[in-house]
């Protein structure tokens, strides 16, 4: 079966620890992956492809080394190969520019400040990855205990037949 | 692909081409090109290797094209067949009509979110006494079932149990009750009406063409009975393997009825129609009548929108109407006759028989879909009550196979309820097989039992 995989791209070690740790709960439903750079989170997306598994989430931070934040999820926004990922910008420093060339651009699906509570983080990353899996997994049955129960199990009476 | 779709596949053309290239004894050429068919959909319906509803349409397809009056492949001369549109006539068969009409209520109900509040409404006051919370999950459920996909109905409840089960502790026993509960009652509730499952539309549309025409709540006398009996027994059965304790559990509450404008004509519609359905004896104008009537009406009000149009299961409507139009051909090529004489059946006794018809369908259904086995099934099983070798009355055999059909709750694959309950990952695959098996095989025997009985004693029997 393809797999489902968040990605979280953070330079900062401890950040990306607490981010990770934070995602735990949803380590049932998808393979997490980490990765400190957009020229490291690039090898990872096209392993995954050549896996056949499917990006479902990207988690990103602002302030990266190299390409920015913003201009790397613009990127993904144009890979067929992403395009259908949910897309988080995770930051404190983002301008009103760059930020409105998230939305417009990079078509992001939540912006989320730094710091950030665990609650809202997790709540946030369940309707994503639900609106995900319902728009693009072949099986939904794997996910009705993970992610919100109650949709999935609407989109499956949708799907499924006596 | 899976390897069964690839048997399948291989398999389909083989079987298709064996019967038309060999002589087949007893058999004349229609009825040869119609064994082909046959074969055809039993393989393509069993591993699934086309969606269930595209070997339906295949079926009808073949039919038109080669045992038809006007097939393209000519037939030898003096061959009665059937004219070519008694084949897509099974698409608009009268119980197809009646299905239809039941979608547009299913799909309102679940548009309006009717039947999400309405179980929050009949469970919430059953918090103090868990032991009676599962019968009324079942309870409730089953209504449901009743009048929507047994799916559907399971994807509910499956979700209002879940919002009561994560208030428990971990090693409460009711997290295993509840989920149990759901697809028991949801298989054995879609037999109690005649649009609640496919598998009891298509016992109903094969009696029709069998001569015997049934009201809705003749239907209903049929198969009541045992549904309440067996969704008891699935009670006890559960209370035993899971015994709650009498602690206090909190049952969400929280009910938001749509009162909207729209809201209320669909409730009034759907209100309307259930009775009209029920009260067939008094006013005398057929369910497949009245069943078209939600249709016009909740289209031209507007309830009913393109896109419900759009997401209305046509596939489900079709796969019926492809079991339909194999029964027609297999009765007007005379192959049903043919299929029966390969067996002694004779030798067997009649109670016997029809017993046994209701575990082959519960064997077939348990790893293939419900409707699937009834197209199949409920066609040879009445053909074998009217052949005079056999002293079967029609009626039990027709709702024998599709009680067989409905109670497949053994297996998560073996229905899409099941698989929704299992998807909670509160169950283990042991407690579906052994609380479905139990109540699947003791209710069947049941009815085989004292059906003919219960059936006298309620008056419906002809």
């Amino acid at each position: 079966m393809r797999e489902l995989v968040i990605l979280c791209v953070e330079d900062e070690p401890e950040v990306r620890t607490v981010l990770v740790r934070d995602l735990e709960p949803f380590a049932r439903a998808a393979r997490i992956e980490e990765m400190t750079d957009a020229a490291e989170a690039r090898e990872v997306i096209a392993t995954l492809a050549t896996a056949g598994d499917q990006v479902g989430l990207v988690l990103c931070d602002h302030r990266l080394p190299g390409l920015r934040g913003v201009d790397f999820l613009v990127e993904l926004q144009a890979d067929p190969r992403t395009r259908a990922a949910k897309k988080v910008l995770v930051t404190g420093q983002a301008g009103l520019d760059d930020t409105i060339r998230a939305l417009n651009e990079a078509r992001i699906d939540h912006y989320i400040a730094k710091p950030w509570a665990v609650r809202d983080l997790q709540r946030i990353v369940r309707a994503l990855l639900t609106d995900f899996v319902i728009e693009h997994a072949d099986d939904l049955l794997p996910y009705v205990r993970v992610l919100d129960g109650e949709r999935i199990l609407e989109a499956l009476s949708d799907r499924l037949d006596d | 692909m899976t390897r069964t779709r690839l048997v399948g596949l291989v398999a389909a053309p083989v079987v298709f081409v064996l019967p038309l290239v060999a002589d087949v004894p007893g058999l004349g050429v229609a009825g040869e090109r119609m064994l082909a068919i046959f074969l055809v959909a039993l393989v393509l319906w069993v591993t699934e290797a086309f969606p269930l509803h595209a070997t339906a349409m295949l079926i009808i397809g073949l039919q038109v094209a080669l045992v038809s009056e006007q097939a393209v492949v000519a037939l030898p001369g003096g061959t009665e067949l059937p004219h070519f549109s008694a084949f897509y006539q099974a698409l608009a068969h009268p119980i197809i009509v009646l299905l239809l009409g039941g979608f547009f209520l299913a799909d309102g109900a679940a548009k309006y979110r009717l039947t999400r509040n309405f179980a929050r409404l009949l469970l919430g006051p059953l918090g103090g006494s868990p032991r009676l919370l599962v019968l009324g999950v079942m309870a409730v459920t089953a209504l449901f079932s009743m009048f929507m996909s047994n799916t559907a109905t399971s994807a509910t409840m499956i979700a209002v149990v879940l919002a009561v089960t994560a208030t428990l502790p971990p090693e409460h026993r009711l997290r295993v009750a509840l989920p149990v509960s759901v697809p028991v009652a949801a298989n054995v509730g879609g037999l109690g009406t005649p649009i609640g499952s496919p598998p009891s539309a298509i016992a109903l549309a094969n009696l029709a063409e069998a001569g015997v025409r049934l009201a809705f709540v003749e239907w209903m006398l049929l198969t009541m009975p045992f549904v309440l009996l067996t969704l008891v027994l699935g009670w006890v059965v559960i209370i035993a393997l899971f015994p709650p304790g009498p602690a206090r559990v909190e049952v969400p509450i929280e009910v938001s009825f749509d009162r909207s404008g729209k809201a209320w004509f669909f409730y009034a519609v759907f209100v309307i129609t259930v009775l009209l359905w029920l009260s067939e004896p008094v006013h005398g104008v057929e369910s497949t009548i009245v069943g078209f009537l939600p249709v016009p009406v909740l289209l031209a009000a507007g309830v009913f929108t393109l896109d419900d149009v759009a997401g209305l299961r046509w596939n489900v409507l079709w796969l019926v109407a492809g079991g339909l139009a194999l029964s027609t051909g297999v009765a007007a090529t005379g192959l049903d006759a043919w299929l029966l004489g390969l067996v002694g059946w004779h030798t067997l006794p009649a109670l016997l028989l029809v017993l046994l018809l209701g575990v082959v369908a519960l064997g077939f259904s348990t790893v293939i879909s419900n409707s699937a086995t009834a197209n199949l099934l409920v066609p040879l099983g009445l053909s074998l009550a009217a052949s005079p070798a056999v002293a079967a009355e029609p009626l039990a055999v027709a709702v024998i196979i599709a009680a067989g059909c409905s109670m497949a709750m053994i297996l998560p694959v073996s229905t899409p309820p099941n698989a929704i309950a299992y998807a909670t990952g509160a169950l283990r695959i042991k407690d579906l097989a052994t609380v479905g098996g139990i109540t699947a095989l003791v209710g069947l025997t049941a009815m085989t039992v004292l059906g003919l009985q219960v059936w006298s004693t309620l008056g419906v029997l002809p």
